[in-house]
């Protein structure tokens, strides 16, 4: 007899949908799996034999075939364990014929029956035909995200077989969990004293969508702003979220409670990093990278200059794109990518700080430490600031600085503007647009000139200044032509490379 | 002996000894002090130099390979050759006796056995015309790296020559005025540059420019033959030198350890006033100046301080009331005194952010007045610091 069962494998953050086929015919016992599977897809033999014996189910004394259409794709992790186990008990008559029509499976056996969660559950479902889908328990929010699908929760595998024999109903649906808001505290501004610049940066670049860049000792506060971007950014629309979430989904990340990722992510990788834990990849497996891991939120690197050049080059292509390409021999995937680049580092290896003069690296250090970061990566950050440790004298006399919440507003006043015009970042206003979106009052046409003219601005950053000063405009809700304090301002947050501690 | 003869016949083979990897200044001092130059470097060749008990002693530690090694690399040294190649390269070569050895340095409790000059001899030996070292780290402020350049500006125009040691930062910026003021008109104050490799051995590589200038202007000294790398046990005997050369030291800006404190050691120990400039009490780099003077030394504000404790006061023509000319454009528009912003940038400049704390104006418009004040040349910014003049 012969059986044909609806599953789904993960191939990057996508979804592939499979066919189970199990054939059972007289012969000599046996248990093969073919199509491609990987080592945990083999060895759903002995869990879905486990699974079924424990269950008080029959074990088929005859040889069995189970072969994953299309047969070509391999197919990774021990999702498709549940599908074996029905389209077994199917073939092997103990289901009727039909029984799994319109109805497709996801779940890993455990030996006692038991049905396992397995990661990657949104873009599964999402591969499936409309239809019924019969889920673990606990991936029951996640699965529901993609809305096409009538999902089942079940906790073992016999419920499934009782459900699908018609003997009982499926098991009632666990009842949705409010959306709570995250119970964790945010980080907030409010938190950080002085650090006017530091603050101003933070907040052009979650208005604008601006890359940021931080140049500083240690201590001074570089770490603490990085981490109050993400509280500054709105909330990812319904599409945004879901691409996010089958990201996380995919890479086996903890979803939040209700299985929707809304905020936008915050990722903070190590700078020992490597090239394939920040973009993805994997020899059969392939799982996406921390860089889409931040896709639609920030990514945070610290330490900018301990991080690998190779690894830090390798950005540059998603950073453009706002996609990653992976290739390997056995699959080529494409990953979202679409991040923005938060770093920090120090101005020189001793990190001292201070006024010029407290350095005590040699001026080799310097220049080797200012070389690990390449040009067309420097390029790329339209904010670029270095931050200074504050003076513990003066920061006793000031106020406590502007809670998230109020910054937030001008964001949101800030992103509504550059969403009228069309863009929706200001960041991502294409060069021929300028003259129309940021056009200049002709004495901050003067000023450009001026800095131009003195070296402490390139042509090429020209553009970017335009940029930055557009959403500082908009973040005080001011249309027309930029004004010179725009412009001075966006000159400000945006040094040089040789002016910038680094790289002298 | 083919080409020239030295002034000195012996002076070959001092050259030659001076040569040997790991020969510095003390262990060359002890086999002169024994034997003549050309017997030593027999008993080099032969190996028999480390056996004598006078010269293990002066010679201070030296391993008993390095003997070996000497003996060695010295059977395939060709004296005469050597030599040569210093006389085509336009290299003074100056032993103790001959006419242009500096007095001072054959009176020097170190002497130095041999010294390698490029420019002009006259400026090393120019006796009536006082010498003044100034010194400081290689780490400086901005404030110390303009002071140095007023100083050997102005000490230049005073007709003061000017030692000091081709580094980075403080001893670079003095040359640096110096020069300017020598280029002006050439019968001011030259610069002595006293180096710690070959002459040829340019280091470091950042003032390429100005060694050449000071050679062009003044004179490069040296204890090295040519092709001796810059290695660092060979900059405490240069401080030395530095120390030797002058009629007083004037140390601009130094923390409490390092090379500059190494030069007023030797001054002290040779007699020589150290005069030091004041810093601020939060500034790093002037800690070891400071200790200075709080120990007592005099106080250099102006060339005029300096120009006192050699005797020549009023000799100076005006000249701290006129600033060393710089590199760029004149100032467009030069700030007002009452301007809040130069105000709260105070002497030691300031960060943006101490800007927009000291006067409570908008970040905006601290940012556009800095801005301005920078393209006007009033200020200089320097990794996010904003410092006051150019």
């Amino acid at each position: 007899m012969i059986a044909s069962v609806s599953s789904a494998t993960l191939l990057g953050v996508d979804g592939q949908r499979v066919a189970v086929e199990v054939h059972v015919s007289s012969g000599l016992p046996g248990f093969t799996v073919v199509g491609l599977p990987d080592t945990a897809c083999r060895e759903a033999r002995d869990r879905v034999r486990a699974a079924l014996l424990s269950s008080e189910l029959g074990w088929p004394l005859r040889r069995v075939t189970v072969n994953l259409a299309p047969s070509g794709v391999r197919k990774q992790g021990a999702g498709l364990d549940l599908a074996i186990a029905v389209g077994l008990l199917m073939a092997d008559g103990q289901l009727p014929p039909g029984a799994t029509d319109g109805l497709a499976l996801l779940g890993e056996l455990g030996l006692d029956g038991t049905v396992r969660p397995v990661p990657g559950m949104v873009p599964l479902v999402d591969a499936l035909p409309n239809g019924g889908v019969v889920v673990p328990w606990s991936c029951v929010a996640e699965a529901e995200l993609v809305g096409r699908h009538q999902v089942w929760g079940v906790h073992r595998l016999v419920e499934v077989f009782d459900a699908l024999r018609g003997r009982a109903a499926w098991p009632e649906a666990p009842s949705p969990v409010a959306v709570v808001e995250p119970a964790e505290r945010q980080p907030d501004l409010a938190e950080i004293r002085g650090q006017a610049v530091g603050r101003l940066a933070v907040e052009v670049a979650a208005a604008g969508g601006h890359h940021l860049l931080m140049v500083g000792p240690p201590g001074s506060g570089k770490t603490m702003l990085a981490r109050r971007l993400p509280g500054l950014l709105p909330d990812l629309g319904t599409d945004e979220a879901l691409a996010v979430t089958r990201v996380h989904s995919a890479a086996g990340l903890a979803l939040p409670p209700g299985g929707l990722v809304r905020r936008p992510p915050l990722r903070a990788p190590h700078h020992g990093a490597s090239a394939v834990s920040l973009l993805g990849g994997g020899t059969s497996l392939m799982r996406p990278g921390e860089i889409s891991a931040a896709h639609n939120g920030v990514l945070f690197l610290d330490e900018l200059g301990e991080f690998a050049p190779s690894v830090l080059d390798a950005l540059r292509q998603p950073l453009e794109e706002g996609v990653i390409r992976v290739s390997r021999a056995r699959a080529s995937v494409t990953f979202p990518a679409r991040f923005q680049l938060v770093a920090a580092m120090n101005p020189c290896p001793c990190g001292i700080g201070g006024p010029p003069g407290s350095c005590r690296c040699t001026e080799s250090a310097r220049a080797r430490y200012g070389r690990r970061l390449s040009g067309p990566l420097l390029d790329r950050f339209d904010l670029r600031i270095e931050i200074t440790r504050a003076d513990p004298t003066e920061l006793l006399g000031l106020d406590q600085g502007e809670p998230s919440a109020t910054v937030l507003e001008r964001v949101l006043v800030a992103r509504a503007r550059a969403m009228a015009r069309g863009t929706a970042t200001n960041s991502a206003v294409p060069a021929h647009r300028l003259d129309e979106v940021a056009a200049l009052t002709p004495s901050a046409s003067a000023l450009l000139r001026d800095s131009l003219r003195a070296g402490v601005l390139s042509a090429r950053g020209l553009h970017r200044v335009r940029r930055v000063a557009r959403t500082i405009a908009d973040l005080g809700d001011r249309a027309g032509p930029l004004t010179d304090d725009d412009v001075s301002l966006a000159l400000q947050l945006r040094s040089e490379p040789d002016r910038l501690g680094v790289a002298a | 002996m083919r080409g020239p003869t030295p002034e000195q016949p012996a002076a070959p083979w001092v050259l030659a000894l001076s040569g040997l990897a790991g020969m510095g200044p003390k262990r060359l001092g002890a086999l002169l002090g024994r034997w003549s130059p050309a017997e030593a470097w027999n008993r080099v060749v032969d190996g028999r130099a480390g056996e004598d008990p006078q010269v293990r002693a002066d010679a201070g530690p030296v391993r008993e390979e390095t003997w070996g090694r000497w003996a060695h690399a010295a059977r395939s040294v060709d004296v005469d050759a050597s030599w040569e190649a210093h006389r085509r390269a336009g290299v003074h070569v100056l032993v103790p006796g001959d006419a242009h050895f500096p007095d001072r340095l054959a009176d020097d409790p170190e002497p130095p056995a041999i010294l390698f000059v490029q420019g002009d001899l006259a400026v090393l030996t120019d006796r009536p015309s006082p010498a003044v070292a100034v010194v400081g780290t290689r780490h400086c402020s901005h404030v110390g790296r303009l002071v140095a350049r007023q100083l050997g500006y102005d000490l230049a125009r005073a007709g003061v020559r000017t030692v000091s040691g081709l580094a980075l930062g403080i001893d670079g910026a003095a040359h640096d005025g110096v020069v300017t003021a020598v280029g002006e008109r050439p019968d001011r104050g030259r610069p002595v540059g006293v180096v710690g490799s070959g002459l040829d051995q340019v280091y470091p590589r950042g003032n390429a420019r100005l060694w050449a200038d000071v050679a062009s202007a003044g004179v490069l000294v040296s204890e090295y033959p040519l092709g001796t790398p810059p290695d660092r046990w060979r900059f405490p005997a240069r401080n030395r030198l530095v120390a030797a050369l002058a009629d007083l030291l004037v140390v601009v800006e130094s923390p409490r350890t390092g090379g500059s404190i190494h030069t007023v050691e030797a001054a002290i120990a040779r007699g020589r006033t150290v005069l030091a400039v004041p810093g601020s009490v939060r500034n790093p780099a002037a800690a070891g100046t400071n200790d200075l003077l709080a120990a007592g030394c005099p106080m250099v504000r102006d060339v005029d301080d300096v120009l006192m404790v050699l005797g020549l006061e009023g000799k100076a023509p005006t000249a701290s009331a006129e600033p060393a000319p710089t590199a760029g454009p004149a100032p467009a528009a030069a700030p007002t005194a009452a301007d809040e912003v130069m105000v709260a940038l105070a002497a030691e400049g300031a960060t943006l952010e101490q800007v927009v704390v000291r006067t409570g104006l908008a970040l905006a418009s601290v940012a556009r007045r800095l801005a301005e004040l920078e393209r006007a040349g009033a200020v200089t910014r320097v990794g996010g610091w904003y410092l006051p003049g150019r």
